[in-house]
């Protein structure tokens, strides 16, 4: 699948502004159509406030290595010497 | 049409651009300045208005170009630089000639021509096409930001308009908003006085909004641009460091390697701001993060404070590398190492950071002997930092420099020694001191013997006489009564190193741990007798002249004396728990064959469990749990008195007894999981568990509970599918989403359960039903404001759960698992998903099934694995169940038809593989 979308891609020629001809039609209308409403084209009102200002919450750095160790002895490593899993 | 040109050139490549800029420059002169250019007919024609509606052509022919494409960033790119160019021409032409008519900024025809495109990119900005909009803002950003100054009228036209562009729908066109906005404020905040009230107002009313949009914008690629952009002043700061924990790693990377080496001496954030963003930035989950900041702390920050030493010290002497080490000195003064320095402080790592990015300084550090003779704070972090960073690098070349450089392990002792013994003297003198008199500081003498100590752990052994030397200063540094309890901890350790790792040295271990508890026990009583006697007899002799009431003051005082004795006895009990606790932390050995730890336990730990006083009850509890651990029939014994703790006890009592607990199964899990096991007693644990889960209102609690939880059931210890179930429910629980505690464990823990053996990802797969309907009732039951992650996502966490292809163990019914060939990946049982697939049609066809629970089952019967090398028998009565629940009508819209549908296919598909196709007669 991925053969025919390379081809395809070099196929594409390079795009330029034409600066030298007159104004194309679909330009033309882009430009001068102003949007209906304001709303239309801004960010709806729900998503101007982020309840967590996009922040992360506090990591706990929890780890495999918590797992392994005991609470008591935190460095005594489980599986080490007598603390075998049986 | 030469402008056109000009653009037509400009739009290919960015390196032609000066040229073009220039040439262009000339028809400009050539257009407005006519009379310099009588010379050339030609040009004659053209005005400055035809100049200007030409570059605006140009203009507008650039605003429908998509962002993607790189010719019109180029054509941005382009005007911006020749409007800059153009305006400096113009007002150098201004100062040689007018400068003594007008004292402000003049209109010139490159203003004009700016306020031209300005006025036609105004209109552009509300246009309906996104693309237009994206390149009018961008063309506004960008030539606010090329020029050094704004012609008043616009500057409030820009801003009004940019500020509706920055709630624009498109992400693309917010960042452009904010790129131009930034500027502007900055520009405000230079101050611009001549109308003080309204636009002072104005400008702060911007970057209000500004930082508001920095903290809310949902897209990072605003959140970015504008921490990058808005101006640096004390009032922006804190919002800018705020982004140092913002969601997306891109920003917080940007934050630790453009913003911070940008800002400017370090030394102005203040200290606990400094100690976050590093620890923040070292610890963050993504490695480039870590990165940044591990290079902005060795580099930027190290030059802030290396640089003032070069300063200080004469440019001359620059190569020599002696004022560099100051330099480190004083960065870890600059993070306060006396606070980060301890243990989990961030000081350790950041300085792994410095030796690892600064090999350069690895030969500089000189640890002879004057070096141990100074020691401050800063510098014994740094050998111990240096020593640290040496003895992990995994390559021993390291390790042989710091042999090198390291003092013999005799002389380091009498360092330690020397250090220990100034410290004692001044706490014995703060001691002997009066109330009211000031003590001195033992805080630096402190940290600087944890810091020997903590190097003493790396040492080397092996030398005799060194490690004599060493454990005859310990054994004497830990009998001293008034030795601070955590330089007693690291004492311990060092001397677990010392005696040697065999049976025998942990024996000699215990002994002299234990002779000196007995010590510092007698020492402080004969203190308390002695200090008695003083009183006693001071106070006798006294009131025989004056006391007119003798009885009753001697009552008053016993009282007194009573309680001083208390509490005295109480402290000596907590040191002697204490070094008890570090010494059973130390060891593994069986507790009844070491008579030394029997009688511990019975004299010691079995009296302080019965105590009255709560702190030494529950230190004694701690010390007892530890003794479990090296003794399974005392551990019997015992368990249904932690269970009692835990039940009765209060907050953090409940945290140490779940912690003993959990320690207390995992080293002899026959306690509950073995044929033998009582019963009742398995149930009371399994209960408590339960119980702890449910926490909601003790966070704390409720974390330890999870943890402890997570470990049991991850070395098997605890099978309850009960638990299984409340765990997963208390993962997707609104209740639990301010516990991060238990949100983190439980993201970890659930999936690598699952997949780590086949007997749990089963055990998942037959909660899987019951524990949805479960999430449908909890997802029905929302309160206002609560927020729960959808049904669909708790669906596709639990197919992941339990998808057989996902065991990262070889077992028997995976052995041709391999990572190679996905031929192999098919010979994988699917039966765990087969299985799930009929337990939850069986689910949908049972009566008492309700319509969100059958829609939830049904979506999830569409996404399961069917794998071909099922049994035939199983495929078959699955397929059975599937038929039947059709005929049942269970699914009441499409894509439960069609999930079903799915389910089916997959069903006869494999069945056909085994060789028998049924017929499907499509209803």
């Amino acid at each position: 699948a991925s053969a025919p979308a390379q081809s395809k891609r070099k196929e594409k020629e390079p795009f330029e502004i034409d600066f030298v001809s007159p104004l194309s039609p679909a330009l033309t209308e882009m430009l001068c159509t102003p949007a209906t409403s304001n709303a239309a084209i801004s960010l709806p009102k729900t998503q101007w406030k982020s309840k967590t200002r996009n922040l992360l919450p506090d990591d706990k750095h929890f780890n495999s290595r918590q797992l392994l160790r005991l609470f008591l002895k935190p460095k005594a490593r489980m599986g080490s010497r007598r603390y075998g899993l049986g | 049409a030469q402008i056109c040109n000009a653009f037509s050139d400009a739009q290919k490549s960015a390196a032609g651009h000066r040229k073009l800029l220039v040439e262009l420059r000339k028809i400009q002169e050539a257009c407005c300045y006519e009379p310099t250019w009588l010379g050339n007919p030609s040009r004659q024609e053209f005005n400055e208005d035809d100049f200007n509606v030409e570059i605006v052509r140009c203009v507008i022919r650039l605003m429908g170009v998509k962002r993607s494409e790189a010719v019109g960033d180029r054509i941005v790119r382009f005007l911006g630089s020749f409007l800059r160019h153009a305006n400096e021409k113009d007002a150098a032409l201004i100062t040689e000639s007018e400068i003594e008519d007008t004292q402000s900024l003049s209109e010139t025809a490159s203003t004009r021509l700016t306020s031209h495109i300005l006025t036609i990119l105004l209109q552009f900005l509300a246009s309906k096409e996104k693309t237009v909009r994206y390149r009018a803002t961008q063309l506004i950003a960008h030539i606010i930001n090329s020029l050094d100054s704004i012609d008043d009228e616009y500057f409030h036209l820009l801003k009004m308009g940019l500020l509706k562009r920055v709630r624009d729908k498109e992400p693309m066109v917010r960042v452009q908003a904010v790129l131009g906005l930034g500027r502007l404020a900055g520009n405000d905040d230079n101050g611009d006085h001549e109308n003080a009230d309204s636009d002072d107002d104005d400008a702060n009313g911007l970057l209000e909004k500004l930082l508001e949009v920095l903290q809310n914008d949902p897209s990072a690629d605003v959140r970015r641009s504008l921490l990058l952009n808005l101006p640096l002043t004390p009032g922006t700061l804190p919002y800018l460091l705020e982004r140092a924990r913002d969601l997306d790693p891109a920003t917080r990377r940007a934050l630790y390697s453009r913003l911070l080496p940008a800002l400017g001496d370090f030394r102005h954030l203040s200290l606990s701001m400094r100690e976050k963003l590093l620890r923040w930035g070292l610890r963050d989950r993504d490695g480039n993060v870590r990165k940044a900041t591990a290079r902005l702390f060795h580099d930027s920050w190290f030059e802030d404070c290396a640089g003032r030493q070069l300063a200080g010290e004469d440019y001359a002497t620059e190569e020599s590398v002696a004022p560099s080490i100051d330099g480190v000195l004083e960065l870890l003064e600059r993070i306060d190492v006396l606070n980060s320095g301890g243990e989990d402080g961030i000081a350790s790592e950041a300085m792994e950071k410095f030796w690892g990015g600064r090999p350069d300084y690895h030969d500089s550090i000189s640890l002879q002997d004057p070096f141990w003779h100074h020691l401050s704070p800063e510098s014994v972090f740094l050998a111990r930092s240096f020593n640290d960073y040496c003895r992990q690098q995994p390559t021993g070349k390291l390790e042989t420099l710091i042999e090198e450089k390291m003092p013999e392990v005799t002389k380091f002792a009498f360092f330690l020694q020397r250090y220990t013994n100034s410290l004692v003297e001044c706490i014995r003198r703060n001691h002997s001191k009066y109330e009211g008199d000031e003590e001195e500081d033992t805080v630096e003498q402190e940290f600087i013997v944890e810091q020997l100590l903590h190097i003493a752990k790396t040492l080397d052994y092996s030398d005799e006489v060194g490690r004599r030397k060493m454990f005859v200063l310990l054994r004497e540094t830990l009998a001293i009564p008034q030795l601070p309890d955590e330089i007693a901890k690291l004492s311990v350790e060092v001397l677990r190193d010392v005696c040697g790792v065999e049976s025998a040295g942990e024996r000699d271990f215990c002994g002299v741990v234990l002779e000196a508890v007995a010590e510092v026990h007698d020492a402080i009583a004969v203190d308390e007798s002695m200090a008695n006697n003083e009183d006693e007899s001071f106070h006798s002799a006294h009131s025989e002249f004056s006391d007119s009431t003798p009885i009753k003051a001697k009552v008053s005082r016993s009282a007194e004396e009573d309680e001083a004795k208390a509490i005295r006895e109480i402290m000596i009990n907590m040191k002697c728990l204490h070094m008890a606790q570090c010494m059973l932390q130390n060891i593994e050995g069986d507790l009844q064959q070491n008579v030394h730890l029997v009688s511990m336990l019975n004299n010691l730990v079995v009296p302080a469990v019965r105590s009255h006083e709560a702190p030494i009850r529950e230190q004694g509890l701690l010390c007892l749990g530890l003794c479990c651990l090296l003794d399974k029939t005392l551990a019997d014994e015992n368990l249904t008195l932690f269970v009692h703790c835990f039940t009765k006890g209060h907050d953090a009592l409940q945290v140490t007894a779940i912690h003993i607990l959990a320690d207390t199964l995992t080293t002899h899990p026959s306690l509950i999981s073995s044929a033998t096991a009582d019963a009742a007693l398995r149930k009371s644990v399994l209960k408590i568990f339960a119980k702890g889960m449910k926490a909601d209102h003790t966070p704390n609690v409720q974390a330890a509970v999870t943890i402890a939880l997570c470990k049991l059931m991850l070395t098997s210890v605890i099978q309850d599918e009960d638990l299984l179930k409340q765990t997963v429910i208390c993962y997707f629980d609104p209740a639990t989403k301010d516990n991060a505690g238990v949100r983190q464990t439980l993201s970890y823990f659930l999936p690598v359960y699952c997949h780590s053996r086949r007997e749990n990802m089963e055990r998942m797969a037959s909660v899987a039903g019951g524990v949805l309907h479960l999430i449908v009732d909890l997802s029905e039951e929302l309160e206002e404001g609560e927020e729960m992650v959808g049904v669909n996502t708790v669906v596709n966490m639990l197919v992941d759960w339990t998808d057989a292809r996902k065991l990262v163990v070889q077992d028997e019914a995976a052995i041709s698992w391999d990572e190679v060939g996905k031929k192999e990946v098919k010979a994988i049982s699917g039966d765990i998903h087969l299985d799930l697939a009929g337990s939850l049609l069986e689910r949908v066809i049972s009566p008492g099934c309700s319509k969100e629970d059958k829609k939830v089952l049904i979506a999830m019967l569409g996404k399961l694995y069917i794998a071909t090398n099922s049994k035939k028998e199983k495929l078959q009565s699955t397929d059975e169940l599937v038929v039947e629940a059709i005929g049942h009508g269970v699914a009441q819209d499409a894509p439960s038809r069609n999930a079903l549908k799915k389910l089916r296919t997959a069903l006869s598909k494999a069945l056909g593989e085994v060789g028998k196709v049924k017929p499907i007669s499509e209803d």
